[in-house]
């Protein structure tokens, strides 16, 4: 009952954030954003013609009767169709959501889990040449260019010049078998990126909870390591661990990854997404950005229900 | 291919990416032929070439019976009904009501008697255009305000791509991603990334004429195309076309040899698959596995002047109009195109003075290059012998979108300008995030010049001339701003006229206007090299309206 209350209390307590991030996006996208109007129009349009298109594309109405539409389709979550391709946004959104999902979970997955293994070893081994080896490992994935690694991979492990052991791009998953041939360049490439920063941002948590006095204890009483790493250390940092994992959901769930879908020629919702802002699709942005809103908040309140769970001393008072 | 289209509504058709895929899908009633070079125009879906009447004012057409729509559910029973006469009519006022968001009525508008009035009276489509009849089940008649020689390339394009009015009114806007067509395919799957095809069974028979099709067996006995004579497309069960904006994914996925068969040449490839650049010749292990084709581009760039600027283009006051014109022809003048050539389109462009480009029957391989040709001294007497300098030359701002190629357009160009003593910190950049903005700016008259690309939509000069002629002025296609009225009558002179050698001749005059009025630096037709799989049987093309040479392709036997 205590949890139900406080995910009310949670969920009401979300919505300026919401208000807010809708606000400022939408006003980024009508004052600032691509306007459509002259890819819209054909050659040598008149300016009567001009007239006509904006008003097609609803721009010639108040920004604030334009918001208050905006929440509407937010709280219907019906997001009518794109002004480019004049697709159902929620048929995009439900077409390109799952395969972003298939796309960046095992390397999401991977890269977390890695990330804190290799965190532990390096933390155990603090200032050892294991330690350097993996930090090392980290700051060269941290220092190139995802693009960089992307390409990399592509040619390594997909084309004629490499290995050619995977197709270099596409999307064509019918069977278990597809799905591995598709997913794992791009997961090994995402997990080279994700190890740098995770490894040294789990090294970091870990690290300062080492320090503490009751691992201290429990080292002269004699714990084995593994215990000691698993019961006494990474228990104790899980909050710092399920805060950048779990806000790193939204944006893996929403955002897709861009890149990867781009070279790889994956459509997920990235690919979506980044055609919208360059062409300036306000429905398909609109539906992003309030939906990555909305998750966020979903977010926060898992993420503090996860708190209490693994720290009981945390309060949802 | 390189981009994709955003929809594939034919109302919407506006690029070589949309026609490629429109065209697959839908039928028009023209088409160009295969083979022929310059491009030909042939019947499609009607029944020989139009009948045109004496004055040129009124065209009858007769399509072909028979002809059935893709079965699909808005039809009754789903089963596709016939294609008549009606369907066309439908298909063309689409381009007249705002509430498709058509981008084709430049093609018509102010062409066909009544059609401006049915839009302005409310483009109800249940009543009648004058001008625009299905005259019976299986014939057109278009009556023409005035002549329109250009009429029969409209009918060839995407835009005038046939649809059922029942697919569109039931899938409203969702019919751009739903195609009901009675084309060569019919699409399975469409999203950013690809679009897939199968083969439209009920597509009509007609056996290929490979020598009606423009057939040359001196250029083109090499690529196999002997193998569909008498056959009927499409040949191909089902067709791909991914859209792959990033060259090195596009070529290494061409090059894996189990991916795609086909594609344009990103220009960063040339120094590794060409052997010779003049002429044109493959690497041995290239031409081995690959065919190869080169043409020169129908299209051109070129940097316009934008004349209501008046630091550079007209003025009020008549000896700054004249200073004006001086530094246009200077700047000109200093524009070194071989370098441009060189750095940006290894050397292969095809540079060309004035506004015609080699691809149209109207070039003159004849006309002085002196308008393309650098001259760095001529540029700074120019000025000196004018009175420009450091400080009084104006600042140019050199609009574009972001990007790494269009930075350094323009910092070679800033680099041009520097050799003739125009001072580099006046070159100034300005950069768009997206194509849309930048043309929002152009189309306003925001920007001094304009550097831009020109595909054309059809093989006639009178394409490229239109973008100097006055009306079409801002936020039309003459972002120019060209405003001469001896221009404008023989634009008008001409645009009645059928092809002919006074025709040509007019055209070369106004040619000649643009370029002693110093409006534009032009102009550079790129040459484009097209790979294909040895086991592909094709003559792949992007120019024009690119897409109808698809349902010729054809696999070799016994390949995958």
């Amino acid at each position: 009952m205590e949890v139900i209350k406080y995910a009310i209390r949670k969920l009401v307590g979300g919505i300026p954030l919401i208000l807010g991030v809708t606000f400022v996006s939408f006003l980024l996208m009508v004052y600032f954003g691509p306007d459509l109007t002259f890819e819209m129009l054909g050659k040598n349009p008149t300016p009567e013609q001009i007239a006509e298109v904006r008003k097609e594309l609803g721009y010639d109405r108040p920004f604030l009767v334009r918001y208050a539409e905006y929440l509407k389709e937010l709280a219907t979550l019906d997001f009518g169709l794109s002004d480019s391709s004049g697709e159902s946004v929620s048929a995009m959104l439900t077409r390109s959501i799952p395969i972003s999902l298939a796309l960046v979970t095992p390397g999401f997955i991977l890269g977390n889990l890695l990330g804190v293994l290799l965190a532990l070893v390096a933390a155990y081994h603090r200032s050892g040449w294991i330690d350097k080896a993996i930090m090392g490992f980290s700051v060269v994935g941290m220092s190139i260019s995802f693009l960089i690694v992307i390409i990399a991979f592509q040619i390594l492990l997909s084309s004629s010049y490499g290995l050619n052991l995977f197709p270099v791009r596409g999307w064509n998953v019918h069977s278990l078998y597809d799905y591995v041939m598709y997913v794992t360049v791009p997961t090994l490439a995402s997990v080279f990126v994700a190890l740098g920063y995770n490894t040294r941002f789990y090294r970091a948590v870990i690290v300062e909870e080492m320090t503490r006095d009751h691992v201290r204890t429990a080292r002269a009483f004699g714990i084995r390591p593994g215990k000691l790493l698993y019961k006494h250390i990474l228990k104790n940092a899980a909050i710092p661990i399920i805060t950048r994992i779990m806000f790193s959901i939204p944006l893996v769930i929403v955002s897709g990854s861009l890149l990867i879908e781009s070279y790889f020629g994956i459509p997920g919702v990235g690919k979506v997404t980044f055609d919208a802002i360059t062409t300036g699709d306000q429905p398909v942005l609109k539906a992003v950005v309030g939906l990555t809103a909305v998750l966020f908040v979903i977010t926060l309140l898992v993420t503090d229900i996860l708190y209490r769970a693994v720290d009981p001393r945390v309060s949802l008072k | 291919m390189d981009g994709a289209p955003s929809t594939i509504d034919p109302v919407q058709a506006s690029n070589v990416y949309a026609n490629a895929v429109v065209l697959n899908a839908y039928d028009t009633l023209y088409r160009f032929k295969y083979l022929a070079r310059p491009y030909e125009i042939t019947e499609n879906l009607a029944v020989g070439m139009p009948e045109i009447s004496v004055d040129g004012l009124v065209y009858r057409i007769r399509i072909k019976e028979g002809v059935h729509f893709i079965d699909d559910p808005v039809f009754d029973g789903g089963k596709g009904r016939e294609v008549v006469a009606e369907d066309f009519v439908y298909s063309i006022k689409r381009h007249f009501d705002t509430a498709q968001r058509p981008r084709g009525a430049w093609l018509w508008q102010g062409r066909i008697i009544g059609l401006d009035g049915w839009k302005e009276a409310g483009s109800d489509y249940n009543e009648q255009v004058e001008g625009l009849r299905a005259i019976d089940r299986h014939t057109i008649e278009i009556r023409l305000i005035k002549p329109y020689p250009q009429l029969i390339y409209t009918l060839a394009q995407g835009y005038a791509s046939i649809v059922p009015r029942e697919a569109v009114e039931t899938y409203g806007r969702e019919f751009g991603s739903r195609p009901v067509g009675s084309g060569p395919f019919r699409v399975t799957s469409y999203d950013s990334a690809r679009i897939v095809y199968e083969k439209n069974t009920k597509f009509r028979q007609e056996p290929v004429d490979i020598w009606a099709e423009g057939y040359d067996p001196v250029t083109q006995a090499h690529i196999g195309v002997e193998a569909i004579q008498g056959r009927s497309p499409p040949f191909i069960e089902r067709l791909e076309i991914h859209f792959i904006a990033e060259n090195a994914a596009r070529w290494n996925s061409f090059t894996k040899d189990n991916e795609i068969q086909y594609l344009t040449v990103p220009n960063e490839q040339y120094d590794n698959i060409l052997a010779s650049k003049d002429p044109i010749v493959a690497k041995p292990e290239i031409s081995e596995k690959y065919h190869l084709r080169h043409s020169v581009e129908s299209g051109f760039v070129f940097i316009n002047f934008n004349m209501n600027f008046p630091e550079f283009g007209y003025n009020d006051d008549p000896e700054r109009a004249r200073r004006n014109k001086v530094l246009r022809c200077a700047v000109i003048k200093g524009f070194d195109w071989a370098r441009r050539n060189e750095s940006f389109y290894f050397g292969l462009g095809r540079v060309f003075p004035g506004i015609i480009t080699p691809a149209v029957p109207e070039f003159d391989p004849e006309l002085s290059e002196e308008s393309v040709k650098l001259d760095i001294d001529g540029a700074k007497k120019l000025l000196a012998d004018n009175g420009w300098n450091e400080d009084t030359i104006p600042e140019m701002v050199y609009g574009t979108t972001a990007g790494v190629n269009q930075r350094m357009f323009y910092e070679q160009f800033r680099g041009f300008m520097k050799k003739i003593g125009y001072p580099p910190d006046k070159v100034v950049l300005k950069q768009y995030a997206t194509f849309g903005d930048f043309i929002k700016d152009t189309s306003n008259s925001r920007l001094p010049i304009v550097a831009k690309g020109w595909t054309l939509d059809y093989p006639d000069a009178e394409n490229t001339l239109q973008l100097f002629y006055g009306p079409n002025g801002s936020p039309g296609s003459n972002d120019a701003n060209y405003n001469n009225p001896e221009y404008d009558r023989l634009y008008e002179q001409s645009a009645i006229m059928l092809p002919s050698p006074e025709r040509t001749e007019i055209y070369r005059r106004m040619n000649q206007m643009v370029i002693d009025d110093c409006i534009a630096i032009a102009g550079l037709s790129r040459t484009r090299i097209y790979l294909w799989h040895k086991n592909v049987i094709a003559m792949p093309d992007r120019e024009i309206v690119s897409g109808f040479y698809i349902r010729f392709v054809d696999i070799v036997a016994g390949a995958d």
